[in-house]
């Protein structure tokens, strides 16, 4: 049989390249969200916020571009689960954008010198560097297709959930300053921000394992926890 | 409809016993109600044993088992050269009819082997009935004669044929499209209807099995969708094989794809799976267009 469709491989290959790309535009968002948590940088936090327009800007493009494939190329098999997966990677993509600008938007409300709990706050960067190393994780399992790399960002993702909890548990012991126990809830907000991004990276990985097997199942589900 | 017994088929050795030859073209006893009525579950079901098919020293298919289900609609797929219409013209034995090929193996309907040398070709052909590439109407027929022409040869009685064309019209969904002409030649239909026309002409003599060798290749996207959806219909009361190079036609038709390759069976299953998760990496290939 003689090699074909050449130039539709390429299209198809080209935008798992832009889709992926988009998670590294959400861990260098996410970078400096960590860093205007860190520092209380108002300006970088819209900046940030700002700067969301090019994770929808990609989010738009791509599954645009996937749905003009589906609809003149009519793809099957590999190639069917290969768009199906990359149009909820997008999504993905999307909301970990969106939190990040939650998070983002938490900043001015905290003050310029918030009565901040610095155990907290090293909490928090924690989760985030945490929430990073997911996101890179889950881009390396997609393009290597390698199911057992995307399985093993539940084992990450149980360290974030540990950690917001442990957050939850500061927040409840802040004392009694109005003050404090304001800018902990804010904090916690970020924290559940946080603890949603790595949500969103292990739904990615599971979409590895239906780009493989061809079956889709939740690594864990919430509602039956194991 | 008063359906009247379809004359026994005929073996060409005197000792063998008519009934037990008969066996599969004997009209069941739910089709006796009228062509309409649904068929016995297992009635046309057809199972190929290491059918070898040659051209002359080119061996086009090799070694096929197959299981085509009653109720079903299977489509073959498959490069071009890869022995699909062959192997289903070995079915209805039309591959005979070329000169220097010949088939091996057996084909059995309902358990019947068509090549056992005691059947009769024109039963064979009456039981599984062929609609080709390109409508081939009889040029010379009206309407309603090309409907009834097959029927005309077993001696059914008038009333019976008006019946049955009738019948066979509305199965290929071309009665309201035609009933006010059918004394008009069948030549003068679009592309689309005499298409369904010699679908109706195969569907008259009530068929076990209808093969379809890319019934749709020379139809526009409406007439081909009229096909697939007949297709939908029919699949209640005949087993349906289809050789199709469209692979999205494919996929919308049938319950079980087989591809073929180099004259072999690759893969066979469901159509959803071999459409989504083939287990075989060359039906990968092929299905997603990288090979072809």
């Amino acid at each position: 049989m003689a090699e074909t469709r050449t130039q539709y491989q390429e299209e198809l290959e080209n935008l798992e390249v832009s889709a992926l790309g988009g998670l590294d535009l959400v861990n260098a968002a996410l970078q400096r969200t960590l860093e205007a948590v860190e520092h209380q940088d108002v300006e970088l936090a819209q900046l940030v916020v700002a700067d969301d327009d090019r994770i929808d800007g990609r989010y738009l493009e791509v599954h645009q571009a996937l749905i003009t494939l589906l609809a003149t190329q009519s793809p099957v098999a590999t190639d069917l689960r290969l768009i199906s997966a990359l149009l909820h990677v997008l999504k993905n993509v999307e909301r970990m954008g969106d939190q990040c600008v939650n998070i983002c938007k938490l900043i001015p409300l905290t003050g310029n010198e918030p009565p901040a709990d610095s155990e907290m706050v090293e909490l928090i960067l924690t989760m985030g560097k945490q929430a990073r190393s997911l996101i890179g994780q889950a881009k390396r399992a997609f393009g290597d297709r390698d199911v057992e790399m995307a399985q093993d960002l539940v084992r990450q993702d149980d360290t974030v959930d540990d950690l917001n909890r442990e957050c939850f548990r500061l927040a409840l012991e802040i004392g009694d300053d109005a003050d404090r126990r304001e800018w902990a809830m804010t904090m916690l907000l970020a924290a559940r921000a946080i603890e949603r991004i790595a949500d969103n990276a292990v739904d990615i990985g599971e979409q590895v394992a239906f780009v493989v097997t061809g079956l889709f199942r939740e690594f864990e589900d919430a509602s039956h926890p194991a | 409809m008063d359906s009247q017994p379809q004359e026994p088929a005929t073996v060409t050795e005197p000792d063998r016993a008519p009934q037990s030859a008969a066996v599969p073209f004997q009209p069941p006893a739910a089709r006796a109600a009228g062509p309409r009525a649904r068929r016995a579950r297992e009635e046309g079901t057809v199972e190929l044993k290491k059918l070898n098919a040659f051209y002359g020293s080119n061996h086009a298919v090799k070694d096929l088992d197959l299981h085509f289900a009653a109720d079903k609609v299977t489509a073959i797929i498959g490069p071009s050269g890869c022995g699909k219409s062959t192997m289903v013209r070995c079915i209805n034995r039309m591959h005979e009819e070329i000169a220097s090929a010949r088939a091996e193996g057996e084909v059995l309907l309902d358990g019947l082997d068509l090549y056992d040398e005691r059947i009769d070709i024109v039963a064979v052909r009456r039981a599984v009935g062929m609609v080709f590439q390109k409508p081939n109407p009889f040029p010379t027929m009206s309407v309603f004669d090309n409907v009834v022409a097959g029927l005309r040869l077993t001696g059914a009685a008038r009333g019976e044929i008006d019946d049955r064309g009738r019948e066979a019209l509305v199965a290929a969904g071309l009665w309201d499209e035609v009933k006010e002409r059918l004394r008009a030649p069948g030549v003068g239909l679009s592309g689309g209807q005499q298409q369904r026309l010699c679908i109706a002409r195969a569907l008259a003599v009530e068929p076990e099995v209808l093969l379809m060798d890319e019934p749709c290749s020379a139809l526009d996207p409406v007439a081909t969708l009229k096909i697939e959806e007949l297709i939908g219909e029919l699949k209640q009361r005949v087993t349906i094989v289809i050789v199709t190079h469209n692979m999205q036609q494919a996929a919308r038709v049938a319950d079980t794809t087989v591809f073929m390759l180099d004259g072999q069976l690759v893969e066979v299953g469901p159509t959803e799976k071999l459409f989504t998760t083939p287990d075989d990496d060359r039906t990968e290939q092929y299905v997603t267009g990288k090979f072809g």
